[in-house]
């Protein structure tokens, strides 16, 4: 057991310092700072009466508003850009980091030692995890607290923010996992996770297209597709309505693409163990 | 109960298809090979012959499609077995970002090695390879002949029974072969089995007890390496040789003959060649009594001439059927 950890320890290390060699966790870094810079410095909050508050950027008066709603305002939309934007970071910066340990050389080198297959591909994976999510939990908590100390709310739903972040990416980067473990490539996963990512906001107007379509086996297949992948789109609405305090009130797409994840991850996980290297 | 062997084959074969058009590709052919436990064993063959599949099975690194693998005795596709195994692959790729001290601290705790004793071995490993003032240096940094010996302490750090070496001295200059050389020859000593699969026909006769010879997926030869080599001896070139005492020196076992095309595997009485004819003694002793014969029915010798079987005359004569 004991064993086990430390093994772990070190594939998440290792995948720590590949991060920080190719530049993938200072770039983070950089932009994560540069954010929380700009919210430091640029935006400023004036309280008035404790109740009411004027946001400017700039020094541009723009909205003045009751300041818990003002706040959860500015939480949702920051979730919502860094979900969007975040996730399309993260898979483009963070896909490399699987395919890598198959190149030849290495991975008979990895093998070659007493560690189960899977156990080497998880410790991977979860480092890639982590590393996103380091950065991501930075970010939130350094824009939660400068909201917080700048307007004295402290709406704790924000930070549920990073964790759904990150579930989100962990499914896609079970995709990059099972399409980089067949390709062996981190051009053919990163595509491949970009498209189901893409096709996400259209099927999540399934209602609508299925209007159009004339066929029942199109519409058939367009309700497969929407079931089968990870409802990306719809996840982020959660999000923002999470931070924002409202109820959710369908949790079908979290749990849906939690499943995908996991069927997603096993596969991975079987191929990589049946693979010839 | 432990087994007496290091490496076990049963049968081992390795069948790629093509995904596309089914056609068969047969890596590995049926080999069954046993390595003593403390054993310097050479594996030798040209490229292409399925050495490295052969090791990759050991390894379970490829899936055999029939036969098994055991490593003391366990079945090499349980991860466990992997244990005891030390392993330097051929054309290795290191992570660039790490120091060799990096390297070998993920390497030791991979392997199973706690934090306090990768703690103690690194320092003394790159002192044991020459590499202790490079330890702090990213392996981008380093030369082919220095990531052979990182790479080698990397096999080292767990302390390993089995070392499986993959052309260790790839890249090499003259001293850190020496180096690497005289370090296995202190595991020898130590009772560390040593698989060896090397193309330095020369390394693998000074270094290992057994061999074996793959070609084209198949074992052709396998045996001890003093055995496969006896053919040494004595080679004496004489003129005026009639063809009775020819003869008699043949039928006394003393001698076979030289220049002569051997018909199913056996020497025939040659045809002097200018006059001359070669009579191939396999003791001193032999080849003294053949030239007192000789000289006794005056013979004229030309030369006398100590010969020796070396390893790369066996793999020749196996690889080519010669």
């Amino acid at each position: 057991m004991a064993n086990n950890f430390a093994v772990t320890a070190a594939l998440v290390r290792d995948t720590f310092r590949e991060a920080l060699a190719r530049k993938i966790f200072w770039g983070f870094l950089g932009c994560s700072t540069a954010l929380i810079l700009f919210f430091l410095f640029i935006m400023k909050i004036d309280v008035v009466e404790g109740a009411v508050a004027t946001m400017s950027i700039f020094g541009k008066d723009t909205r003045t508003m009751d300041l818990t709603r003002l706040v959860r305002e500015v939480h949702g939309g920051i979730a919502a850009f860094l979900y969007t934007a975040g996730l399309f970071l993260a898979v483009f910066a963070s896909a490399g980091l699987i395919p890598t340990i198959f190149e030849p050389g290495r991975i008979e080198l990895l093998l070659s030692k007493p560690v189960a297959r899977h156990h080497i591909l998880l410790g991977r994976y979860l480092g890639n995890v982590l590393v996103i999510a380091a950065n991501m939990f930075y970010l939130v908590l350094a824009i939660w607290i400068i909201f917080g100390v700048k307007t004295g709310v402290w709406t704790y739903q924000f930070l549920y923010s990073t964790a759904i972040t990150v579930f989100v990416f962990a499914i896609l980067l079970a995709l990059v996992l099972l399409v980089a473990v067949l390709s062996e490539s981190a051009v053919v996963a990163t595509m491949v996770t970009f498209g189901v990512m893409l096709v996400s906001p259209i099927l999540a107007q399934r209602h609508v297209i299925e209007r159009l379509l004339s066929s029942e086996w199109s519409r058939d297949t367009v309700r497969y597709f929407y079931f089968a992948l990870p409802k990306v789109f719809e996840i982020g609405r959660i999000c923002r309505e999470i931070v924002l305090g409202r109820p959710v009130t369908d949790w079908m797409p979290v749990w849906s693409s939690a499943l995908f994840g996991v069927v997603i991850l096993s596969a991975g996980l079987y191929s990589f163990s049946r693979r010839n290297y | 109960m432990p087994s007496d062997y290091a490496i076990e084959t049963e049968g081992l074969t390795k069948i790629f298809r093509s995904f596309w058009s089914g056609a068969e590709f047969v890596a590995v052919d049926g080999i069954s090979l046993r390595v003593r436990r403390g054993a310097t064993f050479g594996l030798l063959g040209p490229n292409g012959a399925g050495k490295t599949t052969f090791v990759k099975m050991l390894l379970s690194a490829s899936h055999p499609t029939r036969g098994r693998a055991l490593i003391f005795g366990e079945d090499g596709r349980n991860h466990r077995a992997r244990r005891p195994i030390g392993y330097l692959p051929e054309n290795h790729r290191f992570p660039t970002y790490m120091t060799g001290e990096g390297m070998l601290d993920f390497y030791g705790a991979l392997s199973g090695l706690d934090g306090p004793s990768r703690k103690r071995r690194i320092p003394e490993l790159l002192a044991l390879t020459g590499l202790e003032k490079w330890g702090g240096v990213r392996l981008g940094k380093y030369s082919k002949g220095m990531l052979q010996r990182v790479g080698l302490a990397q096999a080292l750090m767990h302390e390993p029974t089995l070392l499986i070496l993959d052309e260790p001295s790839d890249g090499v200059d003259p001293i850190g072969r020496r180096q690497i050389r005289d370090i296995m020859q202190a595991l020898e000593a130590r009772g560390v089995t040593i698989f060896l699969n090397s193309h330095l026909l020369a390394e693998v006769e000074a270094f290992c007890h057994d061999v074996a010879i793959i070609h084209r997926g198949k074992l052709a030869l396998e045996g001890e390496v003093k055995d496969l080599t006896a053919g040494s001896g004595y080679r004496v070139k004489a003129e005026h040789v009639p063809e009775r005492l020819a003869e008699e020196l043949r039928t006394a076992g003393a001698a076979i003959f030289v220049n002569a095309a051997p018909q199913n595997g056996v020497p025939q009485s040659a045809t002097p060649l200018n006059g001359f004819r070669e009579f191939q003694f396999g003791t001193r002793e032999a080849a003294n009594r053949g030239v007192d014969l000789l000289r006794s029915q005056s013979c004229e010798i030309e030369s006398v001439i100590r010969t020796a079987s070396t390893l790369e005359d066996v793999f020749m004569r196996t690889i080519d059927g010669k």
